[in-house]
């Protein structure tokens, strides 16, 4: 049996992760009411983005590849936003329809480009750290670090900065931003921006720690319904919380059993659904 | 294809309009329920006779090649998969061999790729199309069990030779064994087939693990079809080994982070893992080199079986061990490097095993045709039972019909019997078996 420091660790580490993945859903949901089922093609996106700029075409780096996953996911998710989204973002159905045909293609054209054969992307930073008797990768640490900085960082932006605020307001009530001024299109144009970069370093990250694929974003994108729907749909705070749930349920579920992580996220989803259906943290959209 | 002039009318006559097309397809689907239920005396006799003259069996008389030797070759993702593209390019090297050496009876022999993308339904849609569309003689390819299993029943209906290059299931060898009249076009040139692949570790266990300090092994599965019978031959043969099994986990299909499963490993104090790992065999070296966990890591793995894999992984496959038909550089027979090298020149890249063995099965057909005098399915099978091909991963003879694995390659150190390698400095270095190894084991510096 594997020992409960281990446990502890590893359940706050990979939560970490899935915060950082999920954050990008839920900003978007949040403040256009978008449901953007290509967030797990741009997590894709990130990971190559590093492959690339680490080897794959150039050698840039750790730093070169933490920059194109940050820059590339996010350029590609405003273009999806105003070449796609903007003029539609009303009808919910075509919306979803639109996301997902950018999710597959996506996932067609890494197929075509790269194949199937997982690719790695380098470790942040090499080696091992002995924590508590137990022995971990730095590079998680790393991660773990940097997610935790990220999301800092999102917070104190959205809750301290003028545009932060805008972007909160936008959530809170479109009409009622509009009235003071806001202009939403822009607002929403900064979140997807904001919300491809985050998806980017977390495609990055995951890809350092299990390699990167095609496919890649689909676990992501399940593991992003179920941690903002656990949350509360729209909240960034319920969306954390929401993460340590699964990341470290699936931590304690996969010590008894490997076989039931992926099965806990959605057990998890569908017991708050039917519990308390919004969520942990979720809150009526004012109109 | 068809065989004689009143089949070779009915597919025609089908053949030339879209509709004609459909109904024959519709006519293969539906042609063995359709014939149970006309010898049942349902009064659809009748009906079952147009079909199978469309269906083009080949259960008719002997006959002559008269124009190209046609192959059909069913590979996974040729374009983007490298495994799909040895099977491919494989089959395409030995047909421009053979052509170029005079062909089969004078004959050119002529290979046709089709994607099987993996998936059970386009696999056989694609045999259908071979059989219909482009009138192959056999065919040869088929990477994935879920695959090849279900496209068995159309091959016992066309009556097509058919040679396994990559699907490993005995499920295929054991109908051939218990319904021979209908199954019997089906052989497996390669791998070894599912349970003589864990036979096979076991094998080397007794030979190498003393030596290697592997005392306590887990073992570690992932959940496909070709791993049951690996699992079964480990459950079955691992204990006479001497070693002490501390942990036995067929780990869910698609797992991606190892993490969970490799602090299990670690808990339970094992020297080493044997693997049994194909679809997710890249995560899971990648972070057992990456955390640089406190066990040794080697088996059954496919993708260290690519030349370039060391490239693709960044050096984290280093020190990881996997069974081979063969390596570029080893002389399992005295074709196996004249063959990689050949491969190299023409296509730019070292081959995958599915390589080595879809070439051996072009080759074996071809020769199969030609002693026979005939291209007709029921004299080449007759033909393939007697053949002993030297190829480049051993010798190639299959067993016979009265065997548990009727038409599977033979596993055995006189016939095929795989090596392992280890990666070391980034080359792929064979430890096993004694003749033909290139390197001692070695163990990762971190343990």
């Amino acid at each position: 049996m594997v020992d409960v420091a281990t446990l502890a660790v590893n359940s706050v580490i990979i939560s970490a992760l899935y915060a950082l993945v999920a954050i990008g859903f839920t900003l978007i949901f949040g403040v256009g009411g978008v449901l953007n089922l290509s967030h797990g093609a741009t997590i894709t996106l990130g990971a190559f983005a590093a492959y690339y700029a680490s080897g794959g075409i150039v050698e840039a780096g750790v730093g070169g590849a933490v920059l194109a996953a940050i820059v590339v996911p996010a350029l590609f998710s405003a273009a999806v936003y105003k070449g796609l989204i903007e003029r539609i973002q009303d009808q919910p159905v075509m919306v979803m329809i639109l996301t997902l045909v950018v999710a597959i293609a996506v996932e067609q054209v890494f197929l075509v480009a790269e194949g199937t054969q997982p690719k790695s992307i380098p470790s942040l930073l090499d080696g091992t750290v002995a924590l508590g008797g137990s022995k971990f990768q730095t590079n998680l640490l790393v991660v773990f670090a940097l997610s935790w900085v990220i999301i800092a960082g999102l917070f104190y932006t959205i809750n301290n900065t003028e545009t932060g605020k805008a972007i909160l307001a936008t959530s809170m009530t479109t009409k009622g931003a509009a009235l003071v001024g806001i202009e939403s299109d822009r607002v929403n144009l900064y979140t997807w921006v904001v919300a491809g970069g985050l998806a980017g370093v977390a495609g990055l990250f995951l890809g350092s720690f299990q390699t990167a694929n095609f496919a890649m974003g689909r676990g992501p994108l399940m593991l992003s319904f179920a941690i903002v729907v656990i949350g509360g749909i729209g909240s960034v705070k319920g969306s954390l919380v929401g993460a340590y749930v699964i990341g470290t349920a699936e931590v304690v579920t996969g010590a008894i059993n490997t076989r039931l992580t992926g099965l806990v996220p959605l057990l998890l989803l569908i017991l708050v659904l039917l519990v308390k259906p919004e969520g942990l943290f979720g809150r009526e959209l004012a109109e | 294809m068809v065989n004689d002039g009143k089949q070779k009318t009915g597919a025609d006559s089908q053949g030339k309009t879209d509709a004609g097309q459909g109904g024959t397809r519709d006519a293969i689907v539906r042609r063995r329920p359709l014939l149970k239920a006309a010898g049942a005396g349902t009064g659809l006799a009748l009906t079952a006779g147009c079909l199978d003259s469309f269906a083009g069996s080949d259960g008719g008389g002997r006959q002559e090649l008269d124009g190209p030797l046609k192959i059909g070759v069913l590979a996974p993702e040729p374009a983007n998969d490298p495994i799909g593209a040895s099977i491919a390019n494989g089959a395409r090297l030995a047909a421009q061999q053979l052509t170029e050496n005079g062909g089969v009876d004078g004959y050119d022999v002529e290979v046709t790729v089709k994607d099987t993308k993996e998936n059970p339904g386009t696999g056989k849609q694609k045999y259908q199309e071979f059989i219909l569309d482009d009138e192959v003689h056999a065919t040869t390819g088929i990477f994935t069990s879920e695959v090849l299993l279900n496209v068995l029943d159309d091959i016992a209906d066309q009556g097509k030779v058919h040679l396994t290059t990559g699907a490993a299931t005995p499920e295929a060898s054991a109908r051939v064994h218990e319904n021979y009249d209908e199954y019997k076009y089906h052989f497996r040139t390669g791998p070894i087939n599912a349970y003589h692949l864990g036979t096979n570790l076991v094998d080397f266990g007794e030979a190498m693990f003393d030596e290697m300090g592997w005392e306590q092994i887990a073992v570690l599965v992932e959940d496909y079809e070709w791993t049951r019978p690996v699992s079964q031959a480990l459950d079955d043969q691992l204990g006479d080994t001497g070693v002490e099994v501390v942990m036995r986990e067929r780990y869910a299909s698609g797992t991606e982070n190892f993490t969970p499963i490799y602090d299990e490993v670690e808990s339970t104090g094992a020297d080493a893992v044997l693997t049994a790992m194909a679809h997710t065999g890249t995560p899971a070296v990648v972070q057992w080199a990456r955390q640089q966990r406190g066990f040794e890591f080697g088996g059954i793995h496919v993708p260290m079986q690519l030349p370039s894999y060391s490239a693709a992984t960044e050096g984290a496959c280093q020190f990881g061990i996997t069974q081979n038909s063969a390596t570029p550089k080893s002389e399992v027979t005295e074709k196996t490097v004249p063959f990689a090298n050949a491969y190299q020149s023409e296509f730019g890249s070292a081959p995958v095993y599915t390589g080595y063995i879809t070439f051996d099965a072009v080759k074996q057909y071809a020769q199969a045709v030609s002693s026979a005098g005939y291209v007709s399915s029921d004299e080449v099978v007759t033909e393939l039972e007697d053949s002993s091909y030297r190829g480049t991963a051993g010798t190639i003879e299959y067993y016979g019909p009265d065997h548990e694995y009727a038409h599977d390659v033979k596993y055995g150190q006189d016939t095929v019997w795989p090596l392992f390698q280890q990666w070391q400095d980034g080359s792929q270095e064979v430890i096993y078996p004694e003749n033909l190894a290139t390197a001692d084991y070695a163990s990762p510096p971190w343990i």
